[in-house]
């Protein structure tokens, strides 16, 4: 990166690269946000994450390329989702996860990047819309007792991450179906149906899919676990279940070429009635058990044992030749939820950096017997991700955001590591922005994970808009190399997908 | 899930058509059937067998329109409940995903709705007159 490169990005984006003197005011379009979501009065600036997107979402609007040259073989969309609806008149929200899921779409061709979203039209989305009030029970809500509950689609807030499977978009939750969407409108189609046997089943919101094509996915209930395999073109080719023991919490898993691991973390929760986060217990006395299972036979299975860590989310796994099992998460000595997070935040309150556990990369080494080893990075960070076209596979990468500050909520940085050199790098963008998952993008051409793209949203606080970054995978160190800005900001999400 | 086998095992009570009609009866309609075929599986309640196994009375009902009805003869007035579902497939039973949510339509008098459970016996309770009621439940 050439001097005038970085003392741009040092100026525009109030990186921490020159300390305090870094945090600069500088909007690179030299004036605030023209529309969209504007701070509550007496609220910190960091609150625009954590309010009301508009009620019909956004409609198609174009980003500014406010640094850089974008990649003229970046092509695709980057979609999104997560909560955006925080508040009906007075009455907040309890729990950040409870918000109704609003869908992105940053459309990207030509150097060009265009910015849409809606919101997913579950019952729980219309019910409340029309009463003007939170009404549905969930993660950290009781609910209204008028509110009748048959299914957990009644309850489903579609408000996780996003997947394509043959060009049909789906908005994923953890504790009901898939929501089908038009990927080029964000129209709501409806729960999706896998076969009729399955209706209403769980679609975890974290489905792994091979570089093929193929999808694995999760349902979770309880102890019982079932095991979705879906063909590239969408169809379900097989459904099996297993038990995993124990009603652990489980947002994430991972998988090999050849085997599926279920985490059973010692984070238990046996009474799945609302509000879900009132009935966490922490076991640690089980230690972290992960359930093997055999993508061919699912009776096939094995038992792997580790110490006691709490985890959100891997990145991936792969088998080396003698059958060790090799794979990256994010591991915390202690659940960082039910103590209140992500319920104060949407009232503009943080006092969470005092209590909070830190999350470290790891590496989760299973042979193939005795138990597993965690391998540290060391690196602080969530939401790790993969090329797609390694899942499953040995490979190189792993980004992830990393950083946090004393000052508010969200992550500060863009890490990468690279486990075939032990090399990290980052990117502090500074207090002043709060960075979201970014997804790797290949390269046209592209030889291996280290040729691609990272691809990612960020707020920005002192403009008061959002901006969606691209980075090389190979050199984050020399930061962004372009930003498209929004007019407005939309809140804080949490997965997508490249498609 | 207790609650939801729980469901399931009162939803699937077994039950006997009555098809005669005199006086005091009770005509049930059963409206908005989105898929038709199968049957309509119908149990008639009171309260001491409402959050039992048995049944009052019942009525195995031929979907081949939007809306069938049932008629239930020589009550004695009083308060009654009806559970029913769309047994859809025709295999007698009323089918559930692996976690044991039903699958197929169901519904109760009133349109009583559960909340993480069937509709409670309050919600859901009518009154047969001595002269006769004509009650309708419509499917969603």
């Amino acid at each position: 990166m050439d001097l005038s490169r970085r003392h741009f990005i040092e100026a525009s984006l109030g990186t921490s690269m020159v300390g305090a003197l870094g945090a600069c005011s500088v909007n690179p379009r030299g004036a605030e946000a023209a529309t969209g979501l504007s701070g509550q009065a007496g609220m910190p600036d960091w609150h625009i994450g954590y309010q009301n997107a508009p009620t019909h979402g956004f409609e198609p609007a174009p980003m500014q390329l406010v640094f850089g040259k974008p990649p003229a073989d970046l092509k695709g969309s980057l979609y999104r989702n997560g909560p955006a609806q925080f508040q009906y008149g007075e009455q907040f929200a309890s729990h950040w996860f409870d918000g109704d899921g609003l869908v992105h779409r940053i459309a990207i061709e030509d150097g060009q990047a265009v910015h849409q979203a809606r919101f997913v039209a579950t019952r729980k989305r219309r019910e409340e819309l029309v009463a003007d009030k939170f009404l549905a029970p969930g993660f950290g809500t009781l609910g209204d007792e008028s509110y009748s509950v048959q299914s957990s689609d009644d309850v489903n807030a579609a408000n996780t991450s996003v997947l394509m499977v043959n060009g049909e978009l789906l908005a994923l939750w953890e504790a009901g179906s898939a929501f089908a969407m038009n990927a080029e409108t964000l129209d709501t189609k409806g729960p999706k149906t896998w076969r009729d046997d399955l209706k209403g089943m769980p679609f975890l919101a974290h489905p792994k899919v091979e570089p093929d094509g193929r999808v694995w996915n999760l349902a979770v209930g309880g102890p019982r676990v079932g095991i979705y395999r879906i063909s590239k073109s969408g169809v379900l080719e097989d459904f099996g279940m297993v038990d995993i023991g124990r009603a652990a919490y489980i947002h994430d898993w991972t998988m090999t070429e050849r085997h599926l691991i279920i985490l059973v973390q010692p984070w238990i929760n046996e009474n799945l009635r609302p509000p879900v986060v009132a009935g966490f217990e922490w076991q640690p006395q089980h230690g972290l058990q992960m359930l093997i299972v055999d993508k061919d036979d699912f009776t096939r299975q094995r038992w792997a044992q580790a110490p006691a860590r709490m985890f959100f989310h891997t990145g991936s796994a792969w088998e080396d030749s003698d059958g060790t099992i090799k794979f990256d998460v994010v591991l915390y000595k202690q659940p960082v939820l039910g103590v209140g997070g992500g319920a104060a935040e949407i009232r503009g309150e943080w006092t969470g950096y005092e209590s909070r556990e830190d999350g470290i990369l790891t590496q989760v080494v299973i042979p193939t017997s005795g138990d597993a080893k965690l391998v540290e990075t060391g690196i602080v960070g969530e939401f790790p991700q993969v090329d797609p076209r390694y899942r499953g596979k040995q490979r190189r990468m792993t980004a992830l955001t990393s950083g946090s500050t004393p000052n508010r909520p969200g992550t500060t940085g863009l890490a990468t590591h690279d486990w075939s050199t032990g090399r990290s790098q980052n990117f502090a963008f500074g207090d002043n922005r709060i960075v979201e998952e970014f997804l790797f993008v290949p390269k046209a051409g592209g030889a291996s994970d280290t040729e691609s793209w990272l691809v990612g949203s960020v707020l920005n606080l002192k403009a008061g808009v959002t901006e969606v970054c691209v980075f090389d995978a190979a050199n984050v160190n020399d930061g962004p190399v372009c930003i498209w800005q929004a007019d407005y900001s939309w809140p804080l999400g949490f997965h997508g997908t490249w498609a | 899930m207790t609650r939801t086998s729980a469901l399931i095992a009162l939803m699937a009570t077994s039950i006997v058509a009555t098809p005669i009609a005199t006086a005091s009866d009770l005509t049930v309609t059963v409206e908005g059937i989105s898929d038709v075929k199968g049957s309509i599986m119908m149990g008639l309640f009171d309260e001491t067998t409402y959050n039992g196994d048995g049944a009052v009375s019942g009525a195995n009902l031929k979907v081949e329109g939007s809306a069938v009805t049932a008629t239930f003869a020589d009550l004695e007035p009083g308060e009654y409940a009806v559970r029913l579902y769309h047994d859809v497939n025709d295999d007698g039973e009323m089918n559930t995903n692996p976690f044991g949510m039903p699958t197929e339509p169901y519904a109760f008098s009133n349109d009583a709705k559960g909340r993480f459970g069937p509709a409670k016996w309050d919600d859901a309770k009518f009154i047969v007159e001595a002269d006769g009621t004509a009650h309708t439940i419509t499917m969603n």
